[in-house]
């Protein structure tokens, strides 16, 4: 016996539900007590009008499955989405039938599971035409943000019940941790005992090195020229090395579960300190447990440092350990850079504290809330 | 139209058709019929933008508290009528709902009022389907239905939801900006109409399927049993005068076998009498029995044990529509020899009468094979014969008083030879020596008929037949007087006869001793006519009483045993379903059908001259349709003239911008596109691009997306000109 492609049960049932509205169950309660008026009366006329009402409940759904039916769906994400920071994302839909518009569209994007909004809605969309929606999106969570697909409901034509149908789109998205600004205390900690302090020298950077006079074979672009007009010399400006600023963060994934909102915490704090050397152009590296990241600077290694702190997952210590003993391996060159270490859990006798810890080359700083 | 303009018009002709509805079947009094009619034209002015309207209804001194005083004193004046004015629910419900209807009428603000007033609407349009059955609850309910569907379709489309930011923009030509859908554009306008005819043709596939289960405790029929007279057992002369001028309908005759040989003469038998007092026609034969059921639902008359003519003659198959009378008499054409129908029994007496147990309260319909006598060659030359003693006690009964009749007879009949001819000679005396009127003061004399005969020779059926009996009698023929019905109304568009009440009639039967009962009619054939006019008026009449009796027969009296028939049929093979249901389609459309042959034959006898006007004028016809079909300027009306004042408005204005920045030193370059322009202006005078970039959108969305602006965009728009005026360029 041939059995039905379940491909064509599926386009037509799957994904389907209706729920009925305030009005609708209003409706329906009015066509029962025409329909028990009808039986009780015999009377034909109630019978037409009973008639008249479950034919209007037979339109809605069939019309609604019209306006629903054909559209097509593209999502355009942006680059980076970050913890409770609202950010556009874009929805295209299309009425990909010849002859009927759909009319009164919501629309929801579903992550994790779940209706990420309220609906956007598309009033009206001829045939063949495209209308573009966006919505801001705010993850208030890190990690992988799974979007799966676009959730389309209408309650048109009559608003007596809600059919919706769901059109899968896959896309996965990285959301990185929450980006703070720095408590005065930790950028005190990071002037004092951190790589603030290492000794400037003249190369290539941003930053302002020295003054000096012009002498034959320099850049005529590295002229001062508002020192050369005051003195009357042609001066030019020397900046700072930059490839001697470098720094690595270490997050210590091991915690107990008790610490999970403070591995949290942890974690935004390592962003919002890689974010902040980032833009006093350090030279950066990131270890996340047993991860590790190269050296590198700019907005792309940016991103990726972002992005490994964004999937890192906190670890329950090891039966019998008493410290974080993960930090191992290569030996760490503390005389060429600067070692930040963000930890959450210090150790079985750890009680839990309110911030985590920072040590910036093994001196920790205290009372280090970075949020203001 | 706006959206929620629109919704409140649909609102208010939802409002009104009930309303109607509810007027045409429970008559309401005259105070209300008034007040809410005037509720429903004050809404609608004020809808369609009348200010001094809506002044007036603003300065009317009412609060929301007042307002539901009103609606409490309103329910307090429902106990007061229900027990003391009305004295009953349903008047005094409808009194009240017509009364919330005005209330609501006043207040509609909220989404909550408009659903408050569809509701009423809806129990107005059920009250008025449980008030009547007649034909003009069909354009009503159309009528309904159509504005139930753009109503609700409004009210969906008007539905925002709370809380959403929405940023929406067009990617793909054509331009739909989120303004248009606030507008009832065309493709909306089609596709309501659509849904409405869509949502009609489900309706009555669905009333159709639908089963029907007849389990109610509150059934009742339809209005009062029509009122009529002389059929019941005792009838006195003169009695049926009266409602010779009713026009009332009271049956249809429906001829399965095609139009009769002579239109215009049907009798339609009701009951007979025997006894005659000299006032008074009853019938002393009048005991009932039971007629057996050869099959279910089928009765067959036996013939009486008197003298049975050979069944000889014509056989008249007949489909009777019965409105509810008051009487239980069952008409059909003489003489009934079956009767088919879903009667839980059916009597007979010994006249051949046929009775229902009791007078029906609705519209029944039957079917009978009747079968004529005709007179046979034998009778034509026999001598009258030696009846039985009983026969002779009933069909031989004369008054005391009547010598003077009976000498009139012998007279009029001596140069005869046989019961026939004697028969005839006494008709043609009667025919042609007597005056039929309506206007005959015989029934409070002491000898009526003696008056009718010998003083006055004026007088109507029942003079005529009491006088032919009473003279048959004298001579000793047997005779008796029948009362029924002489349908001579034909509808040819539904091929049967309209009987009305002022169609009733009394006749003779006379009996021959060979052929048996034989029907003779001695009132002059020039009856008084039932009405004057035109005949296009009498045809128009005929093709909407075919029109009500198809409503009747498929509508109204649809029942389960008609679902039970058309599953029958469908079980029997498709051919014959197929066969009933073209048969069906073509007895609904019959009269179109019938009006369409009589307008190709009346075509037929044109001249060249005649043709050639009929074809321009429908060239014409067509070049306007296709005008129509082309310009829509329907679509164009439901934008209405205001917003193509409106799109006028933001042109002016993109002028009046466009002459400004060209004061500043901008200025547009006519191959320069809108759009550019404002780049341009922006790139050279950033202060002023904001305005620019409004305006023009306006401007592009009205020229090019047949969307002009709202009021409150315009009025947007003139700020920004201004700021634009005032603005310094740096």
């Amino acid at each position: 016996m041939l059995r039905p492609s379940p491909s064509i049960l599926r386009r037509l049932f799957h994904h389907r539900s209706t729920s009925v509205t305030r009005e609708g169950i209003q409706f329906l309660l009015f066509t029962l007590a025409i329909g028990i008026a009808a039986i009780n009366t015999g009377n034909n006329l109630f019978y037409l009008l009973l008639a008249m009402m479950l034919s209007l409940v037979l339109i809605s759904g069939i019309v609604a499955e019209y306006c629903l039916r054909r559209l097509e769906f593209h999502r355009h994400l942006p680059d980076r989405l970050t913890v409770n920071e609202p950010t556009s994302v874009t929805l295209v839909v299309k009425n990909r039938k010849s002859q009927l518009p759909s009319f009164s569209l919501k629309i929801f994007d579903v992550g994790d599971g779940r209706e990420l909004r309220q609906g956007l809605e598309v009033h009206q969309l001829l045939p063949g035409t495209s209308q573009l929606v966006s919505y801001p999106l705010i993850a208030t969570r890190r990690g992988r943000l799974h979007l799966e697909g676009v959730c389309v409901g209408t309650e048109f034509p009559f608003g007596l019940f809600r059919k919706q149908t769901f059109y899968p789109i896959e896309d996965m998205m990285v959301v990185c941790p929450e980006i703070k600004p720095l408590d005065e205390s930790v950028l005190r900690g990071l002037l004092t005992a951190g790589p603030e302090q290492s000794i400037n020298r003249r190369g290539s950077g941003n930053d302002l090195y020295n003054l000096r006079l012009y002498q034959a074979g320099d850049d005529s672009r590295k002229i001062h020229w508002p020192t050369t007009a005051r003195t009357s010399q042609l001066t030019v400006r020397e900046t700072e090395a930059e490839d001697q600023r470098r720094a690595v963060v270490y997050v210590s994934t091991l915690a107990p579960p008790s610490h999970d909102v403070l591995f949290e915490r942890a974690v935004s704090l390592a962003a919002s300190l890689l974010h902040h050397l980032a833009h006093r152009g350090y030279m950066l590296q990131l270890l996340v447990g047993s991860s590790r990241s190269s050296f590198g600077h700019g907005e792309p290694h940016l991103l990726e440092l972002f992005r490994m702190l964004a999937i890192c997952e906190r670890c329950s210590p090891p039966a019998g350990c008493i410290v974080p003993g993960e930090l191992s391996g290569d030996p760490l060159e503390a005389d060429e850079q600067t070692m930040i270490i963000v930890q959450s859990w210090r150790g079985l006798e750890d009680v839990v504290p309110e911030q985590p810890t920072i040590l910036i080359n093994g001196e920790v700083i205290a009372g280090a809330p970075h949020a203001v | 139209m706006p959206f929620d303009q629109a919704l409140r018009f649909t609102s208010i002709w939802l409002a009104a058709t009930s309303f109607i509805g509810l007027t045409l079947g429970a008559g309401l009094p005259e105070w209300l019929t008034v007040l809410t009619g005037a509720a429903l034209i004050v809404a609608l002015l004020r809808n369609a933008g009348r200010k001094s309207v809506e002044r007036l209804a603003g300065s009317m001194p009412i609060s929301t508290i007042g307002w539901n005083l009103l609606v409490m004193l309103g329910f307090l004046g429902f106990w007061v009528d229900m027990l003391w004015v009305s004295g009953d629910l349903l008047p005094a419900g409808i009194h009240f709902l017509m009364i919330l209807m005005i209330i609501k009428l006043f207040t509609l603000k909220l989404r909550r009022d408009y659903v408050h007033l569809y509701a009423i609407s809806l129990v107005a349009i059920l009250a008025s389907g449980s008030l009547t059955t007649e034909l003009w609850y069909l354009p009503i309910f159309l009528l309904y239905l159509f504005a139930g569907v753009w109503t609700l379709l409004l009210f969906q489309l008007t539905k925002h939801s709370e809380g959403t930011q929405i940023l929406t923009m067009p990617v793909v030509v054509p331009p739909q900006p989120s303004e248009s859908v606030d507008q009832v554009t065309p493709q909306l306008f089609w596709l309501a109409n659509g849904l409405a005819l869509a949502t009609f043709g489900l309706t009555v596939v669905i009333f159709f399927t639908i089963p029907r289960i007849s389990a109610g405790f509150y059934q009742k029929g339809f209005g009062e049993n029509i009122r009529t007279s002389g059929f019941s057992e005792t009838v006195n002369l003169g009695e049926i005068g009266p409602i010779k001028r009713d026009p009332s309908v009271v049956m249809r005759v429906e001829l399965p076998d095609g139009a009769p040989h002579e239109v215009g003469r049907f009798y339609v038998r009701g009951v007979a009498f025997d006894q005659y007092d000299g006032k008074t026609w009853t019938n002393r034969l009048n005991y009932r029995r039971n007629i057996s059921e050869d099959a279910i639902g089928t009765f067959v008359l036996r013939r009486s044990r008197l003298p049975a003519p050979p069944a000889l003659g014509e056989t008249i198959r007949q489909n009777i529509l019965l409105e509810p009378l008051d009487t239980p008499v069952l008409f059909a054409a003489p003489f009934a020899e079956q009767v088919s129908g879903t009667f839980p029994s059916l009597q007979s007496d010994l006249i051949g009468s046929v009775y229902l147990p009791f007078p029906s309260s609705s519209r029944i319909e039957y079917s009978v094979r009747s079968r004529s006598n005709p007179v046979l060659s034998t009778d034509l030359d026999s001598e009258p014969i030696l009846y039985p003693e009983s026969f002779i006690r009933h069909f031989l009964q004369i008054p005391a008083q009547s010598d003077r009749i009976a000498t009139l007879a012998a007279d009029v009949t001596h140069t005869q030879r046989t019961t026939y001819e004697k028969a005839n000679a006494i008709l043609s005396f009667l025919t042609h020596n007597f005056r039929y009127s309506l206007d005959a003061p015989l029934t409070g004399q002491d000898q009526p008929l003696e008056e009718f005969l010998f003083t006055r020779k004026t007088g109507y059926c029942e003079h005529y037949a009491t006088a032919m009996v009473m003279m048959l009698r004298a001579i000793g023929v047997p005779a008796r007087l029948v009362t029924g019905f002489l349908a001579t109304e034909w509808n040819e568009y539904g091929n049967y006869y309209v009987v009305r009440q002022q169609d009733a009639h009394a006749w003779v039967e006379v009996h021959l001793p060979h052929s048996g009962w034989i029907t003779m009619d001695p009132t002059p054939s020039s009856i008084e006519s039932v009405g004057g006019g035109f005949p296009a008026w009498h045809a128009l009449g005929r093709m909407m009483d075919t029109l009500r009796l198809q409503w009747g027969r498929f509508f109204v009296q649809y029942s389960a045993a008609d679902q039970l028939t058309v599953v029958r049929e469908l079980k029997a093979g498709s051919t014959s379903a197929r066969n009933k249901a073209l048969d069906s389609m073509s007895t609904l459309f019959s009269p179109l059908l019938a009006m369409l042959s009589g307008v190709t034959e009346y075509a037929s006898k044109w001249t060249m001259r005649a043709w050639a006007e009929v074809l321009g004028l429908a060239l014409l016809s067509l070049v306007v349709l296709l005008w129509l079909v082309i310009k829509q300027p329907w679509g164009q009306g439901i934008i209405s003239k205001k917003t193509t004042h409106n799109e006028q408005f933001i042109v002016q204005l993109y002028g009046q911008m466009t002459t400004q920045l060209a004061r500043k030193g901008i200025s547009r370059r006519t191959t320069m596109p809108p759009l550019e322009f404002v780049r341009f202006t922006q790139e050279r005078w950033s202060d002023a691009g904001s305005a620019v970039a409004f305006i023009t959108a306006l401007y592009c969305r009205a020229r090019f997306g047949q969307i002009p602006p709202t009021r409150e965009e315009l009025s947007l728009a003139e700020g920004h000109l201004r700021n634009l005026t005032t603005l310094s360029k740096s």
